[in-house]
């Protein structure tokens, strides 16, 4: 059965496309048939982010106003195989997309793919519900900070709201995705720890990615993290991947080397 | 409480972690209901049919894992 996930937040900036294309690569590297879409109508990243801004004729408002046919707008990956991405439009029109559209385009891709992605708009507008619309299972993406756990508790509230799925009287799976967590920070009592935020978002967590100067790398580059077998946060990734798939993985130890003076500390407990 | 717990300051993430459960369990009880108006007036229509109502009141609120529906009818004496 072809799965529609939807990766959102509430919050912009939190790691929603860094988390899409990573995700997709990780499952594409499984050897599924993967579709990045990117919904962030009028401010796509996501084709600079999977390195594949220069391949684009065709948009996915494009497919829906059938000004080109499905194939022509699909970008396969060269790098990646199996690994396939829809850009968004760069129109300024938001309201170019309708749930009709949508849903014929979403059921197209069901013949063709395993996974389709949808990367959600920041926000809880009209972009955010035709990205949710036909969801499956949806990914929340929230950093360890007050601002992202609000807005992600606002989005998990209205998520079965603008489903399709509670309309027909069953739910999104919702996931949490906790990222760019510093463990030593967290350990210093100075940041919300994984256990703080699912106590408060009340959902399963999916996975927990560190802070690592390697994503602003890989983006800079182009490749996303997860093609990279020796990093810790691609080991991230491809572990959510494996969970998407059903097995069942233990999350990453990001607790940091203690030191003396804490050992010492910690006898007095 | 650990010996050190003494001298330390409340930690900023207990202090986050307060603020947002606050800010949430406000949030929260706010749940939106469609169509509230609509629903309060056939409630009173419905129960102003077998009592004499004077007012009703309703308001949502969450706790947890359970979310109630409170609902204050008021009758006249």
């Amino acid at each position: 059965m072809p799965e529609v996930i939807t990766i959102t937040s509430g919050k912009g900036g939190v790691g929603k496309s860094t988390t899409t294309a990573n995700v997709a690569t990780a499952l594409a590297l499984k050897g599924k048939k993967v579709i990045a879409i990117d919904f962030d109508i009028g401010l796509r990243n996501l084709d600079m982010i999977l390195g594949l801004e220069n391949r684009i004729v065709y948009d996915v408002v494009d497919v829906m106003d059938k000004r080109c046919n499905l194939a022509q707008a699909i970008i396969k990956d060269k790098r990646t195989q199996n690994l396939h991405f829809l850009p968004a439009s760069q129109t300024k029109d938001k309201t170019v997309l309708n749930k009709e559209k949508v849903e014929n385009l979403i059921n197209e891709l069901k013949k063709d793919f395993d996974y389709i992605l949808i990367d959600s708009p920041a926000g809880i507008e009209s972009g955010f519900e035709h990205a949710i619309y036909l969801a499956d299972k949806a990914l929340i993406v929230s950093t360890p900070e007050i601002s992202s756990v609000r807005d992600a508790d606002r989005v998990i509230g209205i998520i079965d709201a603008k489903s399709k799925k509670a309309q027909i009287g069953e739910e999104v799976e919702k996931y949490i995705v906790i990222n760019r967590l510093k463990p030593e920070m967290v350990e210093k009592g100075e940041m919300l720890s994984t256990e703080d935020v699912l106590h408060i978002l009340a959902l399963p967590l999916i996975g927990i990615v560190p802070d690592d100067e390697e994503i602003v790398k890989s983006t800079n580059l182009g490749e996303p993290v997860a093609l990279n077998k020796n990093s810790l946060v691609g080991e991230a990734y491809r572990r959510i991947a494996k969970r998407l798939e059903g097995e069942d993985v233990e999350f990453l130890d990001l607790k940091t080397k203690k030191g003396f003076l804490n050992k010492l500390k910690g006898f007095f407990k | 409480m650990s010996f050190f717990d003494i001298f330390k300051k409340k930690k900023s993430k207990d202090v986050a972690k307060d603020r947002l459960m606050m800010m949430l369990a406000y949030e929260r009880a706010h749940t939106q209901i469609d169509n509230l108006d609509e629903m309060k007036k056939e409630l009173i229509n419905v129960v102003k049919k077998y009592l004499n109502v004077k007012d009703i009141h309703i308001k949502t609120s969450s706790n947890q894992d359970i979310e109630t529906l409170e609902v204050e009818i008021l009758l006249n004496k």
